[in-house]
């Protein structure tokens, strides 16, 4: 059995515009966990892309257990005994699990028909084996994350993976689920499987692996084994810097008043289940107040109530002596309440618009753009779009650029900087930094707190606990639906902020520690 | 006349008969919109197809005297036009509606010609021999029972599903998205010229009004029918009862109103008899793989 | 001089124009072997084309009198398409325009310009309300327009059949043939390239396009109805209320189809003639993707399908060729212009190999 079960030599893989793997050498040994770390961007999905079949490198040698493969297609690397856990699960949510699980390997009654039974029984016992509890009938659409990403494990298990390879697993997890999922790494690797941890995360790296190898920009910095370093030196290791690790957050100056109160408010979620179950909420001028909690506890929806693009069903929101319970998105724009969408694609650009039109999204109505039905004042729109663009440095060849041909960054100041121009009194902002990078995240942060400086009620929804504990000046715990806490970010124990938004409550046992 | 006499009337095994008839064509279809659709591929130029169906079996009906071999060039020319319809959405990655548009266009403008072209007149062909459209009927019913089956209870059938639902998995499974998308849209297509050629031998020739809007009422079926083959067939049963009733009723009423009134009805159960149904997730939408 | 070249690199417009040309210039190749294949002398097939299209006055006249119709009906297609909806419905729509415009023509009796406008109102209405209809189920209950629309249509052409057959309420009792009465002097619209039948009806259907250009274009309306069309959620994130925009759209499309049908009554006939459209609604939808669901192409795209029905007419009659190489054209142009990867593909060799 050779040491290595995967050696990967100078792959090289370029897309249009960049090249995502310069060159990486990485080789994973038999047995261990070993963690590939970068920010978004290094290249660490793509590798191991490659290494699924999903690219085909332009250059580099890939070898598995001691033999040489070049081009091969994800079925090959399931022959070939690698599994790959998808950040964004590859499940079918209409399906049961089983057959979600044995799509692609069919156990059959005499060749033709399905036999779920046989599947059902096969996964039953790779459940029990490696201690990943799956209920093998239930449909996909009706299991908590924590157990579609078990299903996504025995999936891999199921067609025979000796190597696993997990791409940001703990990103939807709660504490004690990582908890679970480090046991279960640590079984799978007593039954003698490899594993590749694909995360960005430094403390989760040290935690769960061996080995630590750390991409940047598409070229490995180094090697390194986990209980031979730090936090510090791995975060230098990936930007390249002396990393700043928390954003100076001045004491907000400026009186506090209500801006908007929320009580209440229940709504239901796309499949018509109560998602929100009763939010009380105030928003103060010149605060950050920020939404903690494990994703899929009703943040998205909690947005959208807020600002008018989901329908409640119980519950008043007013702005003071605006009531906006049941309005739709036309009168929460109107009323000053600006926000910056989860996902910019969809909600906060028109993808196919120029920038010029995406500049006055949501303010199309108004008298300075528009002075009456007939007439939309061309001159006004293209000068306020250069207005934005200039003052929020989006990077652009012109106005009339289209909003799809623009990196992600730089759309998202697009858009911060259309909303912060609307001088509004209540800015949402939901997960203001997904898929940024450093300095895009940097630059996102210090804005909103610059809006706060200037009186402006912000909400800070992230996924990102130590962004919320970075900028907020208070952090409200959202479990299950409802708020369950309210803490001080500066004086907040990691551990029960932790336990809150895995359980909603606290328990009496748990001795009070210092936050590390 | 009583109203009992006039419901007996009307109501005889001629309309039994009649609503299996006239249904066979629209099972057909829906039968082969649902695997297209299914695989994520809308095709609204299912009505073309099946026209092309019927020119195809004049055709080849009027060269070689043998109406079961045009039953086949009909079979493989609607295979064909599936074939393009599925070219133009996967490799070319046309608007898989528009598309359909266009190819529904196209084979109009075709039959036009190709009738001026064969036969002198324009729209119609000349009468050949048929055979009996029974036996079309027949298939019908062996192709809806076993299509349920392969859908739900194979593997081809699982596989299948997952494509439309979620293209992404299927490939992590390792299956080839694409060659499914054009393997089912080539039934669809097939099915459809099955569909033209049920129009061909009922009459014994081609007119281009044959197919009169069939291929959409096909759709229609489909949603009603819920993506599945037997709910196709009790659709096109429904539609297929409508019409019979239509055409019995042209004695009692305008035939202006008895016509109109499949497309009626149709307007009227979309738009109170249907829920939202369960539309595969990943329909019209191009799957792009790196 | 460098900056020109770089405009014209960038320029959407003449890329788009481009590929619509690149299309029709595979289409006609396609067309080219279709007829070699049948016997047919393609020489003689195209001569007879460009002659009845544009040979003389009266074949120019023969291809603005039928692109007229084709123009407003592209309108109506692509206004619909804007806002991401499919409005297959125009024939019907056109019908129930058409008729509505016929009655109010003959049985109200008005001053002459007054009497014109007032019908072409009433075919713009009634073609509103058919639109409507599937738009309001699109909107409050998700019914696939695509099917509502093209069923209507049948149900507009059975409907007003049956209303001018013989013995229909609105039956003319001077003829045999399914039609109304002749409409008054007052409510016509007066020829304006006479011996032709072109007549104000083609001025109507500019002003259309020039209408329709500016409400997409110029006003929020207009840009709040292409924002539902390429991003519903956007849309709805910038405050749009996407249901009444979706009404609004079908709604103008009928308008716009009824006027369509209006102006066929109003300008050719002088009264409603079952079937007087011999398809000009399908060619609207033709006409809006070889238009690439822009206003102004709509001009271009319906001058094109009326020379190819005109052309088409004269080589039936010089017996070159059946006059439906016409309609297999205009297919195969469609064909090849909804497919924009295969003319970029194409665009791209050929510039490689022009360099």
């Amino acid at each position: 059995m050779p040491e290595y079960a995967v050696e990967m030599k100078g792959i090289v893989k370029r897309f249009p515009g960049v090249t995502a793997n310069n060159g990486i050498d990485f080789a994973l040994k038999r047995g261990e966990i070993h963690g590939l770390l970068g920010e978004n961007g290094a290249g660490k999905t793509v590798l191991m892309s490659v290494l699924y079949g999903l690219y085909y490198p332009d250059e580099g040698e890939i070898v598995i257990n001691g033999a040489p493969h070049r081009r091969y297609r994800p079925s090959r690397a399931i022959g070939l005994g690698i599994g790959m856990v998808h950040q964004h699960f590859m499940l079918v949510p209409r399906l049961t699990v089983a057959e979600n699980i044995m799509l692609g390997q069919e156990p059959t009654k005499s060749g033709v028909l399905l036999d779920r039974e046989a599947a059902i029984r096969r996964i039953e016992t790779f459940s029990k084996q490696y201690g990943l509890p799956i209920d093998a009938r239930a449909r996909v659409k009706q299991l908590p994350v924590g157990e579609q990403q078990r299903v996504e494990i025995i999936k891999a298990l199921y067609r025979g993976a000796d190597t696993l390879i997990l791409d940001e697993p703990t990103a939807v997890l709660t504490e004690q689920e990582v908890e679970h999922l480090k046991d279960a790494l640590l079984k799978l690797k007593s039954e003698g499987k490899s594993t590749v941890l694909i995360t960005h995360k430094l403390r989760e790296a040290i935690g769960m692996c061996d080995r630590i190898t750390v991409l940047r920009k598409g070229n490995v910095i180094g090697t390194v084994d986990a209980k031979d370093t730090s936090e510090r030196e791995l975060a230098e290791m990936m930007v390249g810097r002396d990393v700043v690790f928390t954003v100076h957050r001045s004491e907000a100056t400026g009186a506090r008043e209500s801006a908007m109160q929320v009580q209440g408010i229940a709504a239901c979620d796309d499949r018509g289940l109560r998602i929100l179950k009763g939010i009380d909420l105030d928003l103060h001028r010149h605060e950050v107040l920020g939404i903690a909690g494990v994703q899929g506890n009703g943040q998205a929806e909690l947005a959208e109530v807020l600002t008018g693009l989901r329908p409640t069903t119980e519950g008043r929101i007013t702005l003071g002596d605006i009531d906006l319970t049941g309005k739709g998105a036309r009168a929460f724009i109107d009323a000053g309440i600006a926000h910056i969408p989860a996902d910019r694609h969809l909600r906060g650009l028109v993808m196919d618009f120029s920038l010029r039109e995406n500049a006055i999204l949501g303010r199309q109505r108004e008298k300075a753009f528009s002075p009456n039905p007939f007439w939309q004042r061309q001159s006004a729109m293209t000068r306020f779009a250069r207005d934005v663009i200039d003052a929020y440095d989006v990077k652009t060849p012109s106005a009339g650029t289209l909003a799809k041909n623009l990196s992600g960054g730089n759309q998202q100041r697009l858009i911060i900087g259309r909303e912060v121009t609307k001088a509004p009194c209540v800015i949402v902002a939901a997960q203001p930094t997904r898929g940024l990078d450093v300095g895009g995240i940097e630059y996102v942060r210090e804005q909103l707190l610059k809006m706060r400086d200037q009186g402006v009620a912000v909400l800070l929804i992230s996924m990102d606990l130590d962004e919320v504990l970075m900028v907020s000046d208070r952090i409200a715990v959202i479990f299950d639906g409802r708020i369950v806490a309210i803490r001080d970010p500066d004086s907040v124990d990691r551990r029960e902020l932790g336990e809150l938004m895995l359980s909603g409550s606290l328990s009496e046992e748990q001795p009070m520690t210092e936050t590390t | 006349m009583s109203i009992w006499e006039l419901l007996g009337d009307i109501f005889t095994i001629h309309l039994v008969l009649a609503t299996l008839r006239l249904a066979t064509p629209i099972a057909l279809i829906a039968l082969g919109e649902t695997y297209s659709e299914r695989v994520g591929i809308i095709n609204v130029g299912v009505e073309g197809t099946a026209v092309l169906g019927g020119l195809v079996s004049a055709l080849v009906a009027f060269y070689t005297g043998s109406p079961w071999i045009a039953l086949i060039a009909a079979v493989l020319a609607g295979g064909l036009a599936g074939g393009l319809h599925a070219l133009w959405c996967i490799r070319f990655r046309a608007n898989h509606v528009v598309s359909g548009i266009g190819i529904n266009i196209l084979i109009a403008g075709l039959a036009l010609f190709i009738t001026s072209a064969v036969w002198g007149w324009r729209g119609t062909s000349s009468y050949s021999d048929t055979l009996n459209s029974w036996y079309i009927v027949g298939a019908m019913f062996v192709l809806i029972i076993a299509s349920q089956i392969l859908i739900f209870r194979t593997k081809w059938g699982l596989r299948l599903r997952v494509v439309g639902e979620k293209p992404e998995a299927a490939d992590t499974a390792g299956i080839n998205v694409h060659r499914t998308r054009y393997v089912y849209t080539i039934v669809n297509g097939m099915l459809c010229g099955l569909a033209g050629a049920f129009f061909f031998n009922n009459v014994g020739r081609f007119t281009t009004g044959m197919v009169g809007g069939r291929g959409f009422i096909g759709i229609a079926a489909m949603v009603i029918g819920n993506y599945s083959p037997f709910g196709a067939l009790g659709a096109a049963l429904m539609f297929g009862f409508i019409d019979a009733l239509q055409m019995r009723l042209q004695t009692y009423i305008p035939s202006q109103f008895s016509i109109m009134l499949p497309y009626l009805i149709t307007v009227l159960v979309l738009a109170f008899l249907i829920k939202r149904a369960q539309v595969p997730a990943a329909l019209g939408q191009h799957y792009i793989k790196q | 001089m460098s900056s020109f070249i770089r405009w014209v690199r960038q320029s959407t417009f003449l890329r788009e124009t481009g590929i619509t040309f690149l299309s029709i210039s595979l289409a006609f190749g396609v067309g080219c072997i279709i007829l070699w294949v049948a016997g047919y002398s393609i020489p003689a097939v195209f001569a007879n084309l460009w002659k009845g299209a544009f040979g003389n006055r009266l074949s120019i006249g023969q291809t603005l009198t039928k692109a007229t119709p084709i123009i407003l009906t592209s309108l109506s297609f692509l206004v619909a398409f804007r806002s991401g909806l499919f409005n297959i419905g125009a024939e019907g729509q056109m019908y129930v325009g058409a008729i509505a415009a016929a009655v109010v023509a003959a049985q109200l009796h008005l001053p002459a310009v007054l009497h014109a406008i007032v019908s072409l109102a009433a075919g713009g209405l009634a073609g509103a309300f058919w639109g409507w209809i599937p738009g309001y189920l699109k909107a409050r209950r998700g019914v696939n327009e695509f099917v509502t629309t093209m069923m209507l249509s049948y149900v507009a052409i059975g409907l007003t059949d049956f209303l001018v057959a013989p013995r229909g309420p609105l039956h003319d009792p001077k003829y045999m043939a399914n039609q109304t009465a002749r409409i008054d002097l007052t409510a016509m619209l007066p020829r304006i390239m006479k011996p032709t039948q072109v007549s104000w009806a083609i001025v109507v259907a500019g002003i259309a396009v020039l209408l329709v250009w500016y409400y997409l274009f110029r006003t929020p309306s207009g840009y709040e109805l292409r924002a539902v069309g390429k991003s519903p959620t956007a849309a709805d994130y910038g405050g749009v209320r996407i249901r009444r925009k979706l009404i609004l759209a079908l709604s103008l499309a009928g308008v716009l189809a009824g006027l369509a049908g209006a102006g066929e009554v109003l300008g050719t006939h002088f009264r409603f003639v079952d079937g007087f459209s011999p398809g000009y609604g399908w060619d609207g939808i033709a006409g809006g993707l070889i238009a690439r669901a822009h206003p102004v192409g709509a001009i271009f795209a319906a001058l094109l399908m009326g020379a190819l029905r005109a052309g088409g007419m004269q080589v039936q009659r010089s017996g070159a060729a059946p006059g439906d190489i016409a309609a297999v054209l205009q297919g195969l142009v469609i064909f090849f212009i909804i497919a924009p990867t295969l003319i970029r593909m194409l665009f791209r060799w050929r510039r490689r190999r022009a360099e």
